[in-house]
């Protein structure tokens, strides 16, 4: 027993470490960076050279750790922050994502992919407590994340440049009115960020003693969640979230194992969302500091085009296979057709009613396994499969989500994110039904009355049909009388529930309609990979069809269409440059990004 | 209706040539290869004499796995040098060609329509995890291409087909040999199994408990790990409150030095035996462990020091070339090149005559088999296992 309350608190340190850099950041840019996790890593690489390479005593590496991070916040500023400062908050989290994209990649270039040693340079010291020891470098962890808390503390409430970064977070009209380089707090913030993650990155290194160029994405996952539990912004609820996060954890791998450790995890922070959306340490008199869900991706009216340009296109693009005798690049978009619908289906959530999902990955998941079970254990035929799947996926997709629906902005992402997360997580712990992380294999192809459609330009028209069906359905939605009722959801919930529309309701069917097509996208892609496992369909797919959607345009069913197609393709007409290939793809991310903020297909209103 | 706002147009129309633009570059791009390897297929009727023959291999450059496609890349190089310092295929160069997959089940088919239209490839090898290279299975075995997965253990793997061959270390055979290492060998009987939860992981431990109670051991403690745990501190406080006298690691190298770390911090000693599976075996294991290594035990199918010619030449060329010990993904991948450029020597370069080649080879020289042949499942047969201990920081030959 006291044994994992140790575990706890030891771990609970680490995610203290990471929890306080990113609640910091949030609540003073109010930003949530993507690229945070790569400035940690990359902090962890600069201090493993100076102790490695060049074998530095921990404090100077720790000065240099802290000085090269900072500089690569300000270089995170000025390249993906700044030029997309005025387009909102959502933009910033595409560009920070395709800096993170950049940064990941180059590491793996300079340093190779493989993880390195990093060996602890401070005494080997410890003491016993019952079965388990606690090493200096634990008390240093602890030392590292409450001096720099404090010190921060200082800094925001006793110093000029602290009281202007935090009157800039409260309201930035106000601050540039009253003279404050708005500018100038943007780059500090950033520069502290960046050194705060490089920190955490090289002492988490240090306790593990190994890094690798991936090591960002889990360890802010955990922090983001430390972070969360204690109130985005609140740096005393940050560490208690962490210390609770971490001993959560401990006990339920005493318990349940260690499957399901993320699984509690991410049950412990919906039910703190549900319950105490401002975290575990929220003042009672607490105002609503969330952005307007529909205020959260940039506006824009999309363009117009002849009327029969849809048809055309639709036309050209099932006479293609005519033409085009090569099965690579039908695959190409065939799979890119696939995308097209989850990407569709997301835009309904978050275009059309204003509401950002993370999870979407959990409902394509959810009609994979569904049509998977069903024809290979059930033997249930593809067509039937292919109504009967969706319909049962967006069912229990909407059950999982009802709760979540009342959380807005952020908050309704974040659950979201974490629903994704558990569903995977389920299909893994779930052996007797999905086959655990065995997966199922030999799933058929899909077949119509005993006719196989085996070949690529099969499946190929196959998807585009299925998508061409989706596109259709969102298109009508869009137009009748429950679109405009999201659209209402979206421009402003208070004014749309005066008018009678009941919010869960209208989101549920939101979420509904869009669980049921990425659900028929899971099935499509169940059927043409013919085995999927719990890691088939993971986060990574969330991001990038939200990536998808809003490169297209908000609330453009054919900007959604063409920006999968445009991503799917992208990386693979860019395989001659090996390596290189995802820092282009970051780069030209970016650049499309910096010329059409408002996405491809839509113009600024 | 309204009508569309005049004012717009010019902008559109230059967005919608940009589009076309974008649009046609891609899809040259994604054609244009094929393009001119189709013009290239067709005098390929009757090769040149110095026309290289073509491997596929579909697998991770980046990425979260891109370490072991690194390592592959080792292997590929190696062999490859010593084919072709032989003469290659029949005075042909052998060559690979690497497509980046990341591991990702959505680009690999694609990558595998591109090998299959492309008459120059005529085998494939990848990818590495179960569901990226399965998702690419019925392509590769509709069109008639083999694919040979190199590290594909998932025990459907090769079910897909008669293309789909494996040569990856057998779990049929590993798992119940590190049984009999730790029950009959080591003498241990209370056995703490701590294994990645994964298709391999799952399929290895199921294999590894049946054989270690059929040698009378107890099972006193059963726990999965995900892939991306890095915290085993918990974990490692419920095997030892089990007692056991040995902890089992069904791991691979970088999860198992963790836990070899961390064992010593919640208060596993001396008095409990760590016995890894042969996936530990690699130099990174010692590295990333340091001292905490010391001591633990593993049983492989080759080790450098092993005298038999084939190891002795693949591991000096290795030490000569990277200045490092191979590891078991570097030996696996050189042992997929030179099967396949075997079979091409004597059975022809067709892909259809490649696979019959496979069927029908025997006594292939390899690192990890020793002499070994593909059974009726399309993987290798022939158990040969060496025990190997961590001493001094090195592996070490090690006998009971």
């Amino acid at each position: 027993m006291l044994d994992q309350w140790i575990n706890g608190l030891v771990i609970g340190n680490l995610y203290m470490l990471t929890a306080i850099g990113i609640t910091q950041i949030y609540g003073v840019a109010g930003v949530v960076n993507f690229a945070h996790g790569s400035i940690y890593m990359f902090g962890a690489y600069i201090g493993w050279m100076a102790i490695t390479w060049w074998g530095w005593p921990l404090l100077p590496a720790i000065t240099l750790v802290l000085a090269g991070s900072a500089l690569l916040g300000l270089l995170l500023e000025r390249v993906a922050v700044r030029p997309f400062a005025r387009q909102g908050s959502t933009i910033l989290l595409l560009t920070t994502i395709a800096a993170g994209l950049i940064l990941d990649n180059a590491a793996q270039v300079i340093w190779g992919p493989q993880t390195q040693a990093l060996r602890n340079p401070l005494p080997h010291w410890h003491f016993r407590l019952g079965n388990s020891t606690v090493t200096l470098l634990d008390l240093f962890i602890l030392a590292c994340g409450v001096g720099t808390a404090l010190l921060l503390h200082l800094f925001l409430y006793r110093s000029r440049a602290g009281w202007a970064v935090r009157a800039t977070a409260q309201d930035r009209e106000a601050a540039l009115q009253m003279g404050i380089d708005a500018g100038r707090v943007s780059r500090l913030s950033f520069a502290l960020a960046g050194a705060f993650a490089g920190l955490s990155g090289l002492l988490v290194g240090l306790y593990f003693s190994n890094i690798y160029p991936m090591m960002g994405a889990s360890a802010t996952l955990k922090g983001t969640t430390a972070a969360l539990l204690g109130g985005l912004g609140n740096v005393p609820g940050a560490i208690l979230g962490a210390y609770v996060l971490g001993i959560v954890e401990a006990f339920s791998v005493e318990w349940l194992g260690a499957s399901y450790r993320n699984l509690v995890a991410v049950v412990l922070l919906i039910a703190v969302l549900l319950l105490k959306p401002r975290g575990l340490l929220a003042p009672r008199r607490a105002l609503n500091p969330e952005p307007t869900a529909g205020t959260f991706i940039p506006h824009g009216r999309p363009l117009r085009f002849p009327r029969w340009a849809a048809p055309a296109a639709a036309a050209a693009a099932f006479a293609l296979p005519l033409a085009l005798a090569n099965p690579y690049p039908l695959q190409v978009l065939a799979i890119g057709w696939a995308f097209a619908l989850m990407a569709v289906s997301l835009n309904l959530i978050s275009g059309t009613t204003g509401q950002i999902s993370l999870g979407h990955a959990g409902f394509v998941t959810l009609g994979a396994y569904a049509s998977a079970i069903f024809t290979s254990r059930l033997d249930l035929p593809f067509a039937a499969s292919l109504v009967i799947s969706p319909v049962i996926a967006a069912a229990i997709g909407v059950l999982l989500c009802y709760p979540a629906l009342r959380l807005r902005g952020q908050y309704l992402a974040i659950a979201t994110l974490g629903l994704g997360e558990a569903i995977s997580l389920i299909a893994l712990n779930w052996d007797a039904v999905t086959l655990g992380p065995l997966g199922i294999s030999n799933i058929r192809p899909p077949d119509f009355f005993g006719y196989e459609l085996v070949s690529p330009a099969a499946q190929y028209l196959l998807a585009l049909a299925i998508l061409l069906a989706g596109v259709w359905i969102v298109h009508r939605l869009g137009r009748s009388h429950l679109g405009r009722a999201l659209r209402a959801v979206r421009e402003d919930e208070v004014a749309a529930r005066a008018f009678g529309v009941g919010l869960s309701r209208y989101k549920s069917i939101a979420f509904g309609v869009s669980a049921f097509l990425a659900a028929l996208a899971g099935v499509l892609l169940a059927h043409s990979y013919s085995y999927i496992a719990p890691d088939t369909f993971t986060f990574a797919l969330s991001i990038q069809v939200l990536t998808m959607m809003i490169l297209g345009g908000r609330d453009n069913i054919a900007g959604a269409v063409l920006g999968a197609v445009l991503l799917i393709a992208l990386p693979e007409s860019i395989r001659f440059l090996g390596e290189y290939r995802f820092i282009l793809y970051g780069l030209l991310l970016i650049v499309m990004l910096r010329f059409r903020p408002y996405g491809l297909l839509n113009a600024r209103t | 209706m309204t009508m569309p706002i005049r004012k717009g147009s010019a902008s559109r129309i230059r967005l919608a040539a940009l589009f076309a633009l974008a649009l046609a570059l891609v899809l040259t791009a994604c054609g244009k290869s094929n393009a001119a390897q189709t013009a290239q297929g067709g005098a390929g009727a009757s090769p040149a004499a110095t026309e290289p023959v073509l491997i596929g291999v579909t697998g991770p450059l980046t990425g979260d796995n891109a370490e072991y496609g690194k390592q592959w890349r080792k292997g590929f190089d190696l062999a490859l040098e010593e084919i072709n310092g032989d003469g290659g295929i029949d005075g042909r160069p052998l060559e690979y060609v690497f497509e980046d997959t990341q591991s990702d089940p959505k680009q690999t088919p694609a990558v595998a329509q591109k090998f299959v239209a492309n008459p120059k490839i005529v085998a494939v090898i990848g990818d590495f995890s179960s569901p990226a290279s399965m998702a690419a299975s019925p392509i590769y075995q509709r069109s008639g291409l083999v694919q040979l997965g190199i590290t594909n253990s998932h025990p459907e793997f090769t079910s897909t087909g008669d293309y789909i061959w494996s040569n990856t270390s057998n779990q049929k055979d590993d798992a119940p040999y590190l049984a009999q290492l730790a029950v009959s060998q080591l003498g241990k009987k209370r056995l703490a199994v701590l294994y990645l939860n994964t298709d391999w992981g799952k399929t290895t431990v199921d294999l590894f408990i049946g054989k270690a109670k059929e040698l009378g051991a107890e099972i006193v403690a059963q726990e999965a790990y995900l892939s991306n745990e890095k915290d085993f501190r918990p974990i490692l406080t419920k095997a030892l409150d089990a007692k056991p006298d040995a902890l089992i690691l069904i791991s691979y190298y970088n999860d198992g030095a963790l836990i070899a770390q961390q064992r010593q911090s919640v208060g596993f000693d001396e008095t409990v035996t760590v016995v890894g599976i042969g996936s530990i075996y690699s130099p990174q294991f010692i590295r990333l462990g340091g001292e905490a290594a010391e001591g633990v035990y593993t049983s492989t199918r080759f080790y450098p020091a092993d005298p038999r010619p084939e190891v002795r030449s693949f591991v000096e060329k290795y030490r000569e070339k990277y200045g490092e010990d191979p590891d078991t993904f570097a030996a696996v991948a050189y042992d997929g090149i030179k099967i396949l450029a075997r079979v091409m020597r004597e059975y022809g370069t067709e892909r259809k005559a490649i696979r019959d080649g496979l069927e029908a080879v025997r006594d292939l020289d390899t690192v990890l088999y020793g002499k070994a042949s593909f059974g009726p499942d399309r993987r290798l047969e022939n158990p040969h296992f060496v025990n190997l201990i961590v001493q001094n920081g090195k592996f070490e030959l090690w006998q009971p």
